[in-house]
């Protein structure tokens, strides 16, 4: 790999080869320094010189220019923070937002710790990709590896090299110079005349098995669109299957091959001890309840009114007119196929008996839902109780009125 | 190493002598004078007298900071064994010893305390502090009795640390005697450690205890970090104002700015990562009893006070002192040292004055007057320490590799 | 060799008219390639190196064994409870993490103080810190249950429409922690590419060559080279300091956001970075104590770089001291009863016995290094060393599990204790630890020669050699 192809080591010209240039060695640092300033004096520009560790001032005296390394890295580390910032903004606040602990969605401060470790991360990447790059590394092969003594460059050694693709170079008088400056010993490299070149077997095997890798990531990229019938693979389980029986399924273990499990005979539910007709059902002997089971007084009244306008004022309005929330939300976005919940002073409802109506609170009726597992019974009672009282509200006669206050009500007829 | 340099300097070069004590006096005239028209104002304006003290208390904590930086300064080029640092150490030197002078200054913050006031620390208030379970546990530590004792231990630890590594240096510059380094730097340690406790519990007690309720670990560290931001930028500016008289002309080099810029930098960025923790921890716990610390400093005026701390304190300087030219350049690098100073009074102002209700502008003349003052009386303190000694470590043993200190 | 010939050589010397020798005198650039690559090049390792090897490899098949029952069973195989929810997993984490931040402090700090010492240890160091994050990461990637779906961690678009919350301090600490592995492996592999080249200069074998003629990408010592060379290694340091401090912090925040009693302080950050800095360095004296003697390392790696050392562990330790005295301190003058009940329950608790460790191990110990006697002894400090990160591992687990046991509700406290599994897997951790550093130890060069001879005074300067 290092060694070049033929042995040109002992530095014998051979056939295939070119002079590429001249190496020189110099035994101290400060000696390199000195050749170094009088090679860069003599006008010499493809030539470098090479020691095993940097040489404080070195760069002085070769006269090299600064790099431009920390501006590289400088625009790296503003592009990181801001595709950080980005990356945060877009993410959490516009494609996914999602409220945690109450946090606003973009919330700077909780931003900062991603924004530095992305601006430091790409600083680096620029930092190490930069060196690389502007010191053309890696390099497949050098000339000056072709002197032998070389070698002792990355150990104890140190020396200039100078290119023969220099204008100002010539064999002797550029060795001379060398020899003047101080250099221990000078000699030619030698480089192939033509540039190595990768065998085509292998530089064609390359592309291909290149070519055959993108089909596997390429697949699956379409597999993902299309639609398809056939389940997915599942190649970590995760849940998808999960050891239970579904509802009404077919299970192994009795011998009626049941998976749901009948109530075992004589069992009962707790609280499911429901006696009494009149209260659980709003029956009684099997017929409509007309009186209430609960004691009608004031107090009885006043929860009724609370829970009706909680539970049933949405849809049936506060007056029981038809026209809540619900309804008006409905109508003024008109909603294909709504229907006006009832009003609860039609007739055929003001005739039902107090356990016709209970028994529709409890289970429903046409698109409404029953309310029996957010209700309480007695609840439910208390609710039929303040609807017999909306009901006489708005059609109240005048009997209706306590006798002392009929004149006042007869005196006012309009309100201005 | 590089071989020895001459170590022989010009006398006028490396002392003050020949200054005008007018300078002196002038100083000591504006700092007088300042201070009777803060009180004047304090008397004088609606509700003055709590305001004056905080503004005091403000104007003490930021030239105390300067002492306890410079007194930091000094001890990390010992224990670190800092060459490049020679050649300036006298002058942090300088800028450290006057533990005496901020005794004098700390008098009007602690007498109205022994005398009963409670302008100041609302935990001085027996009435407040009966009817507050909270400040009552506290008593034992709060209270006007131990306050005074803890800061005498305070000052009493600074005067010794700073007295022993001045003399010290002192007596080198006479005897030339290489042992005397050594003894300072086996002192350094121990001496940082002490330093950093009793400054950490100053703050507790002097600043922080202004919101009796309210407490943060960090809050010591936060103190000391910008007050080193504070020490260094004034260290940099008194290096070039030398310079700027014609002394020290050969001593400093750019190399030694250059470090001094970094480390002004490393300072900045350091301040910044301790307040960014403080203000994170407690931002995103949102705890309400540690959050009215921060309502109080984003409500009002003091918002646009915090947003200019994160700019004027953290993002500008960090950017004007990025590259390495910035900080060889001494126009750019004194231009942000004097910066710094600004923002760090405005730091110690954002932590001490905020729980004080007042309309508008976060400043008015008495906050201004009274840092006048202080820093004035500071000023000639440093100055007249300043004309008793070479304005170099003459005889440090490392002096010649200071003198040579070359970046690279 | 030159080792032989100065035995008595002793350069703790704190005379301050001389800067003391950062090697043993006699060393010029020849011996010091020489004594490393030597190393590298012997045939076969010391007897003492296979029998460590042994070991170590015996307990990093424990460790796999042990990620297989684990991943193939669930967590449910550690005893994490609940509220203990987080515990050696985590504790382990924070621990290893801690390990590795003082190798990026030798690499890019120090180097950013002109502390020429590092050169001798800095390599050794920073790969210590990329093993020690190899197994910090381990912990909480096999911590989430179902390994398989690790990648959701990071920020992809996918069909679920789905997005990390990165307002939250774990999907901080996993950016963190990657970017800190990243730049540190970079870092690492800048600083040795000089030395590769040395390797491959001197290689004798096929494989070898092709190797280290693969990784040393051409390098031939160019001036020019050098000049963008030394640029890079600058920047990368100045961005691995504030890293460093950045990713203990964000570990720290892990606890500190959070509302629970003795995890929220304010203080955290600084102190979490304190504190890995102080493990870092226990364990990098605990591992080139015996590796200086063991490779033959002495004649740079010498005992001033290791009393250097245990000066950084003094001080970090009396830092991390200042913090358990303002944890106590704040926890009753904040007037809180359950942070105070969180400190009483950590000093007289079920746990109180690793509190009192934590304490004994991380403040009272290391003031032994106020003496030189103790701070110069390699195998006195090698003591310490393990102590203190005996008592560093303590810490983790008394902020973690001691805090989390006993919450808010008395109701819901339960006792958390390890399982064969847990402690298995913790001292697996350790034998892939040093599995990834005795190989290192084999076959990279274990000193950074480039820099150590740059150091050297015959590199700048006067001319004449040593």
């Amino acid at each position: 790999m290092i060694e070049p192809s033929t042995s040109s080591t002992n530095g014998l010209e051979e056939p295939a080869t070119v002079i590429a240039g001249l190496v020189a060695e110099f035994r101290t640092p400060d000696a390199l320094k000195a050749a170094a300033t009088k090679v860069r004096d003599a006008g010499y520009r493809l030539w470098d010189a090479h020691s095993p560790f940097p040489i404080h001032g070195m760069e002085r005296a070769m006269g090299i220019r600064p790099t431009i390394l920390p501006w590289l890295v400088f625009c790296a580390g503003l592009t990181g923070a801001a595709a950080a910032l980005l990356l945060q903004w877009w993410t959490n606040t516009i494609d996914y937002p999602f409220l945690v602990s109450g946090k606003p969605f973009f919330s700077l401060p909780a931003n900062i710790p991603i924004i530095f470790e992305l601006m430091v991360l790409l600083s680096a990447f620029a930092a190490f990709g930069g060196v690389l790059v502007l010191n053309l590394l890696p390099e497949y092969r050098h000339p000056a590896f072709s002197v032998k003594r070389f070698a002792r460059v990355t150990s104890d050694g140190f020396f200039i090299s100078i290119a023969a693709s220099d204008p100002k170079f010539d064999l002797s008088a550029t060795r001379a110079l060398l020899e003047s400056a101080g250099a221990v010993a000078v000699d030619v490299c030698y480089a192939p005349a033509e540039a190595p070149r990768l065998p085509g077997v292998l530089k064609w095997g390359l592309v291909v098995a290149a070519l055959l890798a993108l089909i596997p990531p390429l697949w699956i990229a379409r597999q993902r669109q299309i639609p398809s019938d056939v389940p997915r693979l599942h190649i970590i389980q995760d849940m998808d299957f999960q050891p239970r029986y579904q509802a009404q399924g077919v299970g192994r273990f009795f011998a009626d091959r049941r998976a749901t499990r009948p109530p075992v005979p004589h069992s009962m539910a707790v609280g499911g001890r429901q006696l009494d007709a009149h209260f659980y059902q709003g029956q009684i002997d099997g017929q409509w309840a007309t009186t209430f089971p609960i004691p009608v007084d004031r107090e009885t009244m006043e929860r009724g009114r609370e829970r009706y306008n909680i539970y049933c004022a949405p849809c049936h309005g506060l007056a029981g007119e038809g026209d809540g929330m619900t309804h008006q939300r409905a109508v003024a976005r008109r909603e294909p196929g709504w229907v006006q919940p009832r009003s609860l002073h039609v007739s055929n409802v003001r005739e039902q008996p107090v356990g016709r109506l209970f028994h529709t609170i409890t289970h429903g009726l046409n698109t409404m839902s029953g309310y029996a597992a957010q209700i309480p019974v007695a609840d439910r009672w208390a609710i039929v109780l303040y609807v017999r009282a909306l009901q006489r509200s708005q059609n109240a006669v005048l009997d209706d009125v306590p006798t002392a206050l009929r004149p006042a009500l007869l005196q006012e007829p309009t309100k201005p | 190493m590089t071989s020895q340099p001459s170590v022989e300097l010009a006398p006028q070069q490396i002392t003050l002598e020949g200054i005008s004590p007018r300078i002196l006096a002038g100083l000591r005239i504006v700092g007088a004078a300042a201070l009777v028209i803060g009180c004047a104002l304090g008397v004088a304006w609606p509700d003055g007298i709590p305001l004056f003290f905080r503004a005091y208390l403000t104007s003490f904590c930021y030239v105390l900071g300067m002492v306890l930086g410079s007194l930091l300064l000094v001890l990390l080029l010992h224990v670190s064994r800092a060459g490049w640092g020679v050649v300036v150490r006298r002058l942090a030197e300088v800028l450290a010893g006057h533990v005496p002078l901020m005794v004098i200054l700390f008098l009007p913050i602690v007498l109205p305390l022994l005398w009963g006031s409670s302008s100041l620390y609302e935990w001085a208030d027996r009435h407040a502090v009966e009817h507050d379970e909270l400040l009552r546990h506290k008593a034992p530590y709060l209270n006007p009795v131990f306050f005074t004792i803890r800061a005498a231990g305070y000052f009493l630890v600074w005067w010794l640390v700073a007295r022993f590594f001045l003399e010290t240096s002192a007596e080198q510059d006479s005897t030339g005697d290489p042992r005397l380094t050594n003894r300072m730097e086996r002192a350094s340690g121990p001496a940082i450690l002490l330093l950093g406790l009793t400054v950490t519990f100053a703050s507790f007690d002097w600043l922080m205890s202004l919101d009796a309720r309210w407490t943060s670990t960090i809050y010591g560290v936060y103190y000391y970090s910008g007050a080193f931001v504070g020490a260094v930028a004034l260290w940099i500016l008194l290096a070039m104002g030398l310079q700027a008289s014609g002394r020290l002309k050969e001593v400093i080099t750019v190399e030694h700015y250059h470090d001094l810029g970094k480390l002004l930098f490393a300072a900045v960025v350091f301040w910044a990562y301790i307040a960014f923790s403080q203000y994170l921890l407690i931002w995103y716990a949102n705890i309400p009893e540690e959050t009215t610390w921060y309502r109080d400093r984003q409500t009002g005026a003091w918002l646009y006070v915090s947003l200019a701390l994160v700019v004027g304190h953290l993002v500008l300087p960090f950017f004007g002192l990025l590259s390495r030219e910035a900080k060889r350049n001494k126009a750019i690098l004194g231009f942000w040292a004097a910066w710094l100073l600004v923002f760090h009074w405005i730091d110690v102002s954002w932590l001490a004055m905020p729980g004080l209700k007042r309309e508008g502008s976060p400043w008015g003349p008495i906050d201004l007057c009274l840092t006048v003052s202080l820093v004035c009386f500071y000023l000639a303190s440093v100055l007249r320490r300043a004309v008793e000694r070479p304005l170099v470590p003459l005889r440090d043993p490392r002096l010649a590799e200071s003198l040579a200190f070359e970046n690279f | 060799m030159s080792s032989v010939a100065f035995p008595a050589f002793d350069n703790t010397s704190d005379d301050p008219t001389v800067r003391a020798p950062l090697t043993t005198p006699g060393q010029n650039f020849q011996t010091i390639t020489e004594t490393v690559c030597r190393v590298v090049e012997r045939p076969r390792p010391p007897l003492g190196w296979y029998i460590a090897f042994a070991i170590a490899v015996a307990w990093t098949g424990v460790f796999f064994l042990l990620v297989v029952y684990l991943v193939s069973t669930g967590i449910g195989v550690w005893g994490n409870n609940v509220p203990v929810a987080w515990a050696f997993d985590i504790v382990n984490f924070v621990f290893w993490i801690g390990i590795g931040h003082a190798g990026t402090l030798i690499s890019a700090i120090l180097f950013l103080f002109r502390q020429k010492w590092r050169t001798s240890i800095n390599r050794a160091a920073e790969a210590m810190t990329i093993f020690a994050v190899i197994c910090a990461g381990l912990f909480p990637a096999l911590h989430v249950g179902r390994v398989w779906v690790e990648y959701w961690l990071f920020p992809y678009p996918n069909q679920m429409g789905m997005w990390p919350n990165f307002r939250s301090p774990l999907v901080w600490d996993v950016v963190a922690v990657s970017t800190y592995g990243t730049v540190s492996l970079l870092f690492w592999y800048l600083g040795m590419i000089p030395d590769l080249a040395t390797l491959r200069d001197r290689a004798t074998g096929t494989v070898r060559k092709l190797l280290y003629g693969l990784f040393a990408l051409g390098w031939r010592g160019s001036a020019r080279q050098w000049h963008r060379y030394e640029r890079a290694y600058l920047l990368l340091a100045a961005l691995s300091t504030p890293l460093v401090l950045s990713v203990h912090s964000v570990v720290s925040t892990d606890f500190a956001v959070a509302q629970l009693p003795g995890w929220h302080v304010t203080l955290f950050p600084p102190y979490f970075v304190a504190g890995a800095i102080f493990s870092g360095f226990a364990m990098v004296v605990t591992l080139m104590v015996p590796a200086r003697a063991f490779f033959g390392l002495k004649d740079l790696i010498t005992i001033r770089h290791l009393e250097n050392m245990n000066k950084f562990i003094l001080a970090t330790g009396c830092m991390v001291g200042y913090a358990y005295a303002l944890e106590v301190f704040a926890s009753w003058y904040s007037g809180n009863q359950y942070e105070w009940f969180a400190m009483v329950n950590r000093a007289v608790g079920p746990y109180a016995w690793c509190y009192w460790t934590m304490v004994f191990c991380n403040v009272v110990v290391p003031q032994l290094f106020w003496f030189k006697s103790w701070r110069t002894s390699p195998w006195r400090m090698v003591l310490v060393a393990v102590l203190v990160n005996v008592g560093m591992w303590m810490e983790r687990f008394v902020i973690i599990v001691v805090s989390l046991s006993r919450d808010f509700l008395p109701s819901s406290w339960e006792i958390y204790k390890p399982t064969w599994v847990d402690l298995g897997m913790l001292a697996g951790s350790f034998g892939l630890f040093f599995t990834l550093f005795l190989l290192f130890c084999r076959y990279l060069p274990m000193v950074a020669m480039a820099e150590v001879k740059a150091v050297l005074p015959a590199a700048h300067g006067s001319g004449h050699r040593h």
